[in-house]
């Protein structure tokens, strides 16, 4: 039953044109992070040209202020952002579930306190709170998902949270209740399922916010030293004035321009996921 | 309605307290000498004294409570500590920079709200259309670029391609202009980090602004002044758009954070000369009680805000009004 339920959900997704191109654009981007060493015509790390360099045979994309070649950072930077982005999403989705399941299954005071919380933790302004956790913890690849997903699981939490309010409601789930059924096994057997589909289209939503975060981030040089990602390509662009020249057009478009892309493959799928998943926004003609 | 303001209160204030206290602990907490938090990494070169001077204004060498009492007595007089990198009082700092900030946020808020309301209300007045389709894409598009890189490609094209507005800061340095020539030298430098915050911050509005107006073109009453002949504008503007602002004022005070955090940003990008800005330049000169400060001040803005917002939302919705009497 399970299986047929998300072979509909796959029909679904790929006959809606915004989810398919979306699926495609994470797929393609998928590929070009795997395949980053096969792409890339140098490493990204190797000083190759001269500084500077414009877009010529060589270099596609030309060089940067130390002579790496642009198109390979960018084509390793894929692996960076996609990486946090979902990490990142991942981790504020499992707590977000964690926090939406308890509310929403125990209610009462658990639920009253658990939802304050959510509020708290939305009314904080987000960015300034990660560069300052950013700034005293100091930048790492680890330190950047720990703080982007310890700010974004309040959202998540409140829709999961109302979710298990519907489905407690369900007959099914009062009848297991009712005859006495260990918590455990109507939380795994008559929740959880219904949780998980909701729970994906709020991870692939999250995970499109995460890659923006993570993208501001190393813009403001609060970024992982050490790997290379579209924000901290476009931070050295910034602090070496390639945006007040020419080479804005090689130099500042495409890391931007596959930020976008990227966020739009995100978003495309989870919204028409969450069409999908929520049948009253379906075709409401 | 007393109620339900002195909850938001209670919370409000739960928020400050909370990152008060987070603010407290981080220089304390993390490994490694709180001096060099407390009064940036220029440690390493004063001398004994000058270090027993600052443990002693921070009360290091006080108990822990005795410290958080300090602490908090010196926020609320308005003592947010010395900028040892910039030789300064940090709430003169503040204070310097908090005029161009609500300049920059007040007016990309309100006009992103404008610019939202009228494009969400078009959208779904003309659902399943193209033009409907059209926005929609276009909106999605925008709400997924990086806000800096917004910025710097809107410099590059209109400041160091066209040459038309002015790359960086708020005014002319050394200008001197006044009255008339001043205030529109000011309006030319904000042109860009205003368009650039409208950019990133107007998605929002037009989502919710054409979610609800659906929600209300589908309401009886709307079908009923359709049924009676009632001219399109008039149900348009009269009807469906009042009814449909409600959920905007809603979301126009959960945007206060975000558009606050777009402006650290975007600041960054324009050298605008705002909180925000004074927070990148405090993360890169690692000027840590500056960094808190600029935080601190940041999270009071949108409490404040939200709270303004809340006093406000029951004139809107008598539903909320009435609801403890």
């Amino acid at each position: 039953m399970v299986n047929s339920r998300w072979k509909k959900y796959w029909q679904v997704l790929t006959s809606n044109n915004i989810g398919l191109f979306g699926l495609i654009l994470l797929v393609i981007f998928l590929l070009i992070a795997i395949l980053a060493p096969i792409l890339a015509p140098f490493d990204p790390t190797d000083r190759v040209g001269a500084p500077f360099t414009k877009p010529n045979g060589q270099f596609l994309l030309g060089t940067n202020d130390v002579g790496q070649d642009i198109l390979s950072e960018l084509l390793y930077g894929t692996r960076i952002s996609l990486l946090i982005g979902v990490i990142a999403a991942f981790i504020s989705i499992l707590l977000g579930c964690l926090v939406g399941i308890v509310s929403g299954y125990y209610g009462g005071k658990v639920d009253a306190f658990l939802m304050r919380l959510v509020d708290l933790v939305l009314v904080i302004p987000f960015l300034p709170l990660m560069i300052l956790l950013a700034a005293f913890i100091g930048p790492s690849f680890w330190n950047i998902v720990l703080v982007i997903s310890l700010i974004s699981w309040a959202s998540p939490a409140r829709v999961i949270r109302s979710q298990v309010l519907t489905l407690k409601t369900k007959g099914y789930v009062e009848a297991a209740k009712s005859i006495g059924t260990n918590i455990k096994v109507i939380l795994a057997r008559h929740i959880l399922p219904g949780v998980i589909p909701i729970a994906l289209s709020q991870f692939v939503l999250a995970a499109s916010h995460s890659i923006l975060i993570e993208a501001s981030l190393s813009f403001l040089g609060l970024g992982d030293p050490f790997t290379k990602s579209w924000g901290t390509i476009l931070y050295y662009a910034q602090a070496r004035g390639a945006f007040l020249t020419d080479a804005w057009i090689w130099w500042v478009l495409p890391p931007g321009l596959l930020i976008t892309t990227l966020v739009i493959g995100f978003a495309f799928t989870g919204y028409s996921l969450e069409e999908i998943l929520n049948p009253r926004l379906r075709k409401e003609r | 309605m007393g109620k339900f303001i002195t909850g938001k209160l209670l919370q409000y204030f739960i928020v400050i307290f909370l990152m008060l206290t987070l603010n407290f602990l981080l220089p304390r907490l993390m490994p490694g000498n709180p001096l060099v938090f407390l009064a940036g990494e220029d440690v390493g070169f004063m001398s004994s004294a000058e270090k027993d001077a600052i443990l002693d204004k921070y009360g290091l060498n006080d108990s822990i409570l005795e410290q958080y009492g300090t602490y908090i007595k010196n926020i609320f007089t308005g003592d947010f500590g010395y900028s040892y990198q910039q030789k300064r009082p940090i709430s003169e700092l503040l204070m310097e920079r908090l005029p161009w900030t609500m300049l920059l946020t007040g007016l990309g808020l309100v006009l992103s709200t404008v610019i939202g309301v009228m494009f969400g209300a078009i959208s779904a007045w003309r659902r399943g259309t193209n033009t409907d389709a059209n926005l929609l894409t276009v909106f999605m598009f925008l709400s997924a670029m990086p806000s800096f890189w917004v910025g710097m490609i809107l410099v590059s094209i209109f400041s160091a391609q066209l040459g038309w507005l002015p790359v960086f800061g708020a005014e002319s340095a050394w200008s001197n202009y006044t009255g008339m020539d001043r205030f529109i030298d000011i309006g030319k430098h904000l042109i860009l980090p205003l368009a650039t915050l409208i950019l990133i911050s107007v998605t929002s509005t037009f989502m919710i602004m054409r979610y609800s107006m659906l929600n209300v073109l589908g309401e009886d009453y709307i079908m009923m002044a359709k049924a009676k002949g009632v001219k399109e504008k008039v149900i348009k503007y009269k009807h469906a758009m009042r009814n449909a602002l409600l959920p905007v004022a809603t979301v126009f005070m959960l945007s206060l954070g975000f558009t606050l955090g777009g402006a650290t940003v975007i600041e960054t990008v324009f050298a605008y000369p705002g909180v925000g800005r004074l927070m990148f330049e405090s993360v890169l000169s690692r000027d840590y009680p500056l960094i808190q400060a600029t935080f601190l001040i940041i999270t009071f803005s949108v409490v404040i805000a939200n709270f303004l917002a809340d006093l406000i939302y029951p004139l809107l919705d008598p539903k909320v009004g009435s609801r403890n009497g």
